[in-house]
């Protein structure tokens, strides 16, 4: 996620691809159709690992945990000392874990929080939508879903810039210290820093429950008949920070993006909301917030005809495969009426994203109450959004309103 | 129509009980259950669409 991913598309041809760039982060769909004709397994100059790009490779691939695993944090640089739980560990460890959380992020769990979400984004909303300009990353989609993580976690409102200011040093420590070396610092103290944040928020927690929080479950619930030891719940935590903000934001910036910018497109959502479920998932897939995921070969392997090595990195492009014309009909085409839509925006297998029933129900909210408080937006004229590679946030999104 | 589940495959995603509410439901972890394992004729259509989303492809009709 931090470092710059280019690849070759042909190794005959010369120039590849720089799909790290902003350029790409942009417009990524042009490129990805791209590598589909040229080289479906594309070598990265940056990781010196594949990228694979077709759907059905991409699917098995997230479906073989055995083949292509999880266990990588060292490889990540996030600032972590151990593994997050349970993104960076297999089977069956993994699988203990997902048993006592996914009942944390179902969506049975998650509706009974909608009433709060929706306040929380109607309050943002309030605060700019009669004005004439908004800079809408900054004022919607970064507080957002801070607001509604630390709701969901028990901890206070007061510590959303503590939040933000975490995050932004372990995701984006390149752009706070271009030096290589000063930003893997920055990652680390950072860690430290998460770390003992959690582990402070669970001694108050201990004493003074907050009800209903996950911190709390996390805090009396039983694994094989024993509680998380403080470094399993700090584990927990720490991808919790890292996994439920940036991706969330990065998802309002591109669906707004896009509606800005296709006004007729936004039209039809603002005539007819019940579309709006529909419209999460054709955007998941269009835009695809969260470009690749990676994983490590645990043998060698052939996808799509090409040799991988035993302990090879590979990025599983998820946004090349949401637009494989071999599993999409009219896959170009953003489509509202969509019917069959097994997009891979979050991921797949034994890791599906566990926040993928928050990060629905987010944007389903987040749409439905901004095309009723500003249903008239476009891009500021003469200025242009601008994206952030790897997790596409949109850094910048001067809107126009009205 | 009888519907089979994978519940080995099943990695809740949801997208069954969300576009097939009549036919698939969620436990409380999220992953599916079946409200029909026999699909009546008037549920075949929806049915088909939960099925059809799954990612995983952990649903298919039987015989």
């Amino acid at each position: 996620m931090t470092e710059t991913e280019s690849v070759e598309p042909n190794p005959t041809e010369s120039g590849g691809v720089d799909l790290m760039s902003p350029e790409a982060a942009a417009a990524p769909q042009d490129i990805y159709r791209r590598m589909h004709k040229q080289c479906p397994v594309a070598h990265s100059l940056s990781h010196g690992g594949h990228v694979i790009t077709r759907y059905e490779d991409v699917l098995q691939s997230f479906r073989d945990h055995k083949l292509f695993s999880s266990e990588m944090a060292l490889h990540m640089g996030l600032g972590t000392e151990r593994p997050m739980i349970p993104q960076q560990i297999d089977p069956p460890e993994q699988t203990r874990y997902r048993k006592i959380l996914d009942n944390q992020f179902s969506r049975k769990r998650m509706k009974v929080l909608e009433p709060i979400m929706r306040e929380q984004a109607a309050e943002l909303l309030r605060t700019f939508a009669d004005q004439e300009t908004v800079e809408f990353n900054k004022a919607f989609a970064v507080p957002f879903p801070c607001r509604v993580f630390l709701s969901l976690m028990g901890l206070p409102q007061e510590d959303l810039d503590l939040f933000l200011e975490f995050k932004d040093n372990i995701l984006r420590s390149q752009q706070i210290e271009p030096d290589a070396t000063k930003a893997y610092y920055l990652r680390a103290a950072t860690g430290k820093r998460i770390y003992a944040y959690f582990d402070k928020a669970f001694d108050r927690l201990s004493e003074a429950p907050e009800e209903d929080s996950i911190l709390c479950y996390l805090l009396t619930v039983e694994l094989d008949g024993k509680k998380l030891t403080r470094n399993e719940l700090l584990d927990i935590t720490f991808l919790f920070l890292l996994a439920g903000l940036d991706t969330v934001t990065a998802s309002i910036g591109c669906f707004v993006s896009f509606l800005a910018q296709n006004p007729n497109r936004r039209q039809e959502l603002v005539d007819d909301p019940s579309l709006i479920p529909n419209a999460v998932e054709e955007l998941l897939r269009w835009e695809t917030p969260v470009m690749s995921v990676p994983r490590v070969t645990k043998r060698e392997c052939e996808i799509s005809g090409v040799t991988i090595p035993e302990n090879t990195m590979v990025s599983l492009q998820c946004g090349a495969a949401n637009l494989d014309d071999e599993e999409f009909v009219d896959g170009d085409t953003v489509r509202w009426d969509r019917k069959f839509n097994r997009h891979l925006a979050f991921g797949g297998g034994v890791h599906r994203c566990l926040g993928s029933h928050l990060a629905r129900m987010e944007l389903q909210i987040m749409l439905e109450e901004l095309l009723k408080h500003m249903p008239q937006f476009s891009l500021e004229p003469g200025k242009k959004p601008v994206y952030s590679p790897g997790i596409r946030e949109v850094q910048v999104l001067p809107l126009k309103i009205g | 129509m009888k519907l089979k589940i994978d519940l080995d495959i099943c990695q809740g995603h949801g997208r069954c009980y969300d576009l097939a509410p009549k036919v698939f439901r969620e436990d409380d972890r999220g992953y599916v259950e079946l409200i029909h394992e026999t699909v009546p004729p008037e549920l075949e259509e929806e049915a088909r669409k939960g099925k059809d989303n799954c990612p995983e492809l952990a649903i298919d009709f039987v015989n």
